[in-house]
């Protein structure tokens, strides 16, 4: 390479950086305001952050297509799902004075990373997935209050609620549980196993996988059969969930198997392949954008987004993202008035009615659980409360 | 600690280790192939497996039209389209192994210059391509249709004989067989283990050196490119960070056999899926990688080269 | 003139070469004293073209920053210094942040009495892990160290005291010392903490590479046989190194664990060995400034382009290979005369 070449692309890395300078320095408009949205968006675990960020987009421009007297606009903070990462972005994020809320984080580690900060900054959070117990227990260490909130139930109302569902209809149950050791699995877990002592079930094993793309499930199905189950209950991920089923009904298991929200996208149903994804019983803190949108709802979304199907978790993004535009549109645009509407108001449930939070953040009179189906084409069907 | 799996499930674990095993061989062909001749892990080699089970879903959902719920099809239509999957998949990996040597090794090998550089631009490469592929596909899994009906062959000893499995193990046992042929019996063939036993004296015998090193990533990129076929088969679904583990397993599989050795390779990934799948029984899956890193220490006490390692010369960072 | 020719690290040497004592000295505190005003450069008028997007440029200073070079200083001794490749640092780091966070949260010793602890904890890990493995030669070793690191990891994510998976919250600070407090309000605090930890990491690199040791790991990097036969004990020296390096990761982790509030196995995946040891190659590989400056560049580039949130990972991708094309020996190479004696090396195998 010689000089000249050299000399161009210095130019060009410093031409570039200053156009990052602009881009992230120019929208503070008057009445314009910003929201944070705070998920992983690159590396492993950026499928979370990808499809709720889709939700996200939608409310907006659902939002801004009614010519509000406020802008607002959307800025993207990857946080890869990592507490290590979400340390180094919070702390931007709050000092950034145009944020006056943020969505998210997806993840309850990178979440409970961010509450110093976020605590200290008085920036509510409202958080779509993140479903840790702790983040809204005050007497945890790991609790967000009061800035954090969230739209979905956590896990010590969606583990019973998947053990009774699991277990609905299944004479003697005999419960294998899995789980994917990740925060959401792992939790999940703990609080599925009180949940089937309550309904009499017993635990004739359990397993614990490390979460990765590609696992072999074939050892834990062996164990599976070995343990005469009947039920399975599988704590993790849609991928994963999907690649497990498959294994089991590839091995002969004709029991039940049944997972909870992280499971319930048209990635479960994917990755299993209709046959073995059928009759699956998903419990479900969020209920899929697909099952509750009109035709013209989805189209918007595609539009909105640029994502075909709706992911996991975007009807909780856009009830989240709605609970600051609920507060924008009555002209609170300060991080304070924010806090104050946030913790008070009543808010539009995508799904209908309206939703409002308690003191430590959770939804007042605990978030629905739905309890669904697959059906032979893989779609995910609504069959009641768990 | 669960050992009465082991009493009524021994022989279906065994079948699977295997079967499981047999992939992590031809993955680990992918690494131990360029370590023989470059003394180089190719840290991109599990992205190179991305690529071919991607290509894979393209060739059986995208170009044949089959979605998630498609019925499984029958007769020469079948073998029609594994085998064009399987060619497909073997010829994106072969092509991104030599573009990963063209654009990460060439030009540093041309330099004579220390190994851990290119082991970076390896992991950069390794970055881009998991990245773009996670961008095309919106983060989203893949899946495979199930075209291959997973009937069973018959049974024996408890262990279901599966169509996919058997099929796994026969076509991965051939083209081992083919490939330590090719290795031990062609010219080129030949030409590559001179390389990997002495780069100056193969360059003084005439050997065009960039070719051989090219033929062995193409080699190598082919092997592992059969190998996310066959996963694809069995396994049916992919995501952009599916190499990662697997890559990780084969290279491990590798070391442990005796990294550059070929049969040491397929020893190495048959104990490797055993084990995986046996302490994954016993232990709980969550001890299955601690289990294999300690046999794996343990034996390399013994034998510090691996199982079927020669005493290699000593590499230098 | 060619850009492969230029070597800075040479051309630094000749004018350092060239300089006197006090000049030396004046050189040397002016440039302490620039690094140390370095948080407020992200609003100083033309210098805040520094300013990170999104994230805070106070706390990218400290990590992933200053933790990167910390840490790739310490890692530096093992694979730069004596030669040895170790794919699985992150246990050490991980080991010194679990001590700070289970010793902080459970016990009223505070992060100063913690960081020796955690510092001899990791060095003793590092004998442990070395004393059955540094046997084993260049490639083994490395599969051998990620899978410590990776057991490490699994380790955590399964036994009660390390909390699970989702590990240990609200760990404490270090008390304030000299009027500086260290909290979250105050991350510039811990920047100058981190700062003076790689200024000592680096004093104490300096005092061994001139002395036995260092002179052992330059022998046991060039040729271990010869090492040996010329009567240096080369495992005695390549633990000493092992157990050195992993006391400055441990330290790391005592102090991001103090840092980050928030600790659970997550954060202590293979990748994060994987860009430490990028860094001392990026940077130039056994020259102390190559990896200073490697750690800065690799730790500073992703959060710098935050702007291009979608494939921000993919163009760090594309600067690794980039750039390791065109300058394989690292941005500020070693000495030419140890670059040559590499090759050599490098020839003969």
């Amino acid at each position: 390479m010689n000089k000249n070449s050299t000399r161009v692309l210095g130019a060009a890395a410093a031409a570039f950086l200053a156009l990052g300078t602009l881009t992230a320095t120019h929208a503070q408009a008057a009445t314009t305001v910003t929201l944070a949205f705070q998920s992983p968006l690159t590396g492993d675990a950026a499928q979370a952050g990808q499809d709720e960020l889709a939700g996200a987009k939608y409310a907006l421009a659902v939002y801004n297509a009614s010519k509000p007297a406020v802008k607002v606009n959307l800025i993207q903070v990857d946080d890869q799902g990592s507490g290590s990462v979400a340390a180094t972005v919070a702390p931007g994020v709050a000092k950034n004075k145009a944020v006056i809320g943020v969505i998210g984080s997806a993840y309850s580690g990178a979440s409970a990373n961010s509450f110093p900060f976020y605590i200290a900054a008085g920036l509510t959070m409202v958080s779509p997935s993140a479903s840790r117990v702790t983040l809204t227990t005050p007497q945890a260490p790991d609790f967000g209050g009061p800035v954090f909130h969230r739209v979905v139930g956590n896990d010590s109302v969606q583990g019973p609620a998947l053990a009774r569902y699991a277990t609905k209809g299944v004479t003697a149950p005999a419960v294998y549980l899995v789980d994917d050791q990740s925060p959401y699995g792992a939790g999940l877990a703990q609080y599925t196993v009180p949940g089937l002592a309550k309904v009499g079930a017993k635990t004739v094993g359990t397993d614990h996988i490390l979460p990765t793309t590609g696992t072999d499930w074939s050892a834990t199905t062996a164990k599976v059969k070995a343990s005469g189950a009947n039920v399975v209950i599988y704590c993790g991920y849609d991928i994963d969930a999907g690649a497990f089923v498959k294994s089991l009904r590839d091995g002969g298991y004709t029991g039940i198997f049944a997972s909870g929200d992280g499971s319930a996208t048209s990635s479960f149903a994917k990755a299993a392949g209709n046959a073995a994804a059928k009759d699956a019983r998903l419990t479900e803190g969020d209920t899929p954008f697909d099952n509750v949108a009109t035709a013209a709802q989805k189209k918007a979304f595609t539009a909105a987004s640029g994502v075909k199907v709706a992911g996991g978790y975007a009807t909780n993004t856009i009830n989240a993202t709605n609970v600051f535009l609920t507060c924008i549109k009555q002209g609170k645009t300060t991080r304070a008035a924010i806090a104050t509407c946030v913790n008070t108001g009543k808010f539009p449930n995508f799904t209908g009615g309206t939703f409002s939070f308690e003191s430590w953040g959770d939804i007042k009179g605990g978030a629905p659980i739905g309890a669904f189906k697959l059906d032979a084409n893989g779609n995910i069907v609504y069959v009641g409360q768990a | 600690m669960n050992f009465s799996v082991l009493t009524s499930q021994f022989w279906s674990l065994c079948l699977s280790g295997i079967s499981l095993g047999l992939i992590y061989v031809l993955i680990s062909l992918g690494y131990t192939m360029v370590y023989g001749v470059l003394r180089l892990i190719n840290f991109a080699n599990s992205e190179i497996f991305m690529v071919g089970t991607f290509a894979t879903v393209w060739v059986e959902t995208g170009l044949t039209g089959h979605t998630s719920g498609s019925s499984p099809i029958h007769g020469f239509q079948l073998i029609y389209t594994l085998l064009f999957a399987l060619v497909v998949a073997m010829l994106s990996s072969g092509i991104t192994a030599l573009a990963v040597e063209f654009f990460a090794y060439r030009r540093l090998r041309a330099k004579g210059t220390n190994r851990l550089a290119s082991l970076i631009s390896a992991i950069g490469m390794s970055i881009v391509l998991s990245e773009s592929a996670r961008i095309l596909t919106h983060s989203r899994p893949q899946a495979n249709p199930r075209l291959l009906e997973k009937s069973s062959l018959g049974h024996f000893a408890g262990a279901n004989f599966r169509v996919d499995t058997v099929l796994v193990v026969v076509s991965a046992l051939l083209m081992f067989i083919a490939l330590d042929r090719f290795v031990n019996k062609s010219r080129l063939g030949k030409a590559i283990r001179a390389v990997s036993m002495s780069e100056e004296n193969a360059k003084l015998m005439g050997i065009n050196l960039n070719r051989v090193i090219s033929v062995t990533f193409l080699i190598g990129g082919l092997m592992t490119g059969a190998a996310s076929f066959f996963f694809m088969t069995v396994y049916e679904t992919t995501k952009f960070n599916v190499g990662f583990n697997l890559g990780l397993a084969a290279f491990t599989a590798a070391v442990l056999g005796g990294i550059g050795n070929l049969r040491g390779a397929f020893f190495g990934g048959i104990s490797l899926g055993l084990l995986e799948t046996m302490s994954a029984a016993v232990l709980g899956s969550q001890w299955k990688s601690v289990t294999v890193f300690v046999v794996l220490v343990l034996v390399l006490l013994v034998r510090p080269n691996g199982i079927f390692g020669e005493a290699i010369q000593q590499t230098r960072v | 003139m060619n850009l492969k020719n230029i070597n800075l690290r040479d051309k630094g040497a000749a004018l350092w070469e060239s300089w006197d004592r006090p000049r030396r000295t004046i050189f040397v505190i002016a440039l302490i004293g620039l690094v140390i005003l370095m948080p407020f450069a992200g609003n100083f008028s033309f210098t805040s073209i520094l300013d990170t997007p999104i994230a805070s440029y106070q706390d990218v200073l400290v990590y992933p920053i200053g933790m990167f070079v910390l840490m790739a200083l310490g890692l530096n001794i093992v694979v730069g210094k004596s030669g040895l490749l170790d794919l699985g640092y992150v246990a050490f780091f991980a080991i010194g942040a679990y001590t700070q966070a289970i010793l902080g949260t459970k016990t009223h010793l505070n992060a100063w009495e913690i960081l020796p602890i955690g510092m001899g904890l990791a060095m003793l890990s590092g004998v442990l892990l070395g004393l059955p493995t540094l046997r084993l030669r260049g490639d083994y070793l490395a599969i051998v160290t990620l899978g410590f690191g990776e057991i490490v990891r699994i380790v955590t994510l399964n036994i009660s005291i390390t909390g699970g998976t989702n590990g240990i919250a609200r760990i404490p600070g270090p008390p304030e010392i000299a009027g500086l407090k260290f909290d979250i309000m105050h991350p510039v605090n811990y920047f100058w903490l981190v700062f003076g930890m790689i200024l000592l990491v680096i004093w104490m690199i300096r005092r061994l590479s001139v002395r036995r040791p260092g002179r052992a790991w330059e022998a046991i990097r060039q040729d271990e046989d010869v090492a040996m036969l010329m009567g240096v004990a080369t495992l005695r020296y390549k633990i000493w190194s092992f157990s050195i390096g992993a006391a400055v990761g441990g330290a790391a982790g005592v102090i991001y664990a103090a840092k980050v509030l928030v600790i659970a196995p997550q954060m202590f995946t293979f990748n994060v060995s994987v860009l430490i040891l990028s860094c001392i190659v990026f940077g130039g590989m056994g020259n102390m400034w190559g990896v200073v400056f490697g750690g800065v560049i690799l730790a500073y580039i992703p959060e710098r382009i935050r702007f291009i949130t979608n494939a921000r990972q993919l163009v760090f991708g594309l600067v690794l290979v980039v750039i390791m094309n065109l300058r394989p020996d690292g941005l500020l190479p070693r000495k030419k005369r140890e670059k040559i004696k590499a090759k050599r090396a490098v020839d003969n195998v």
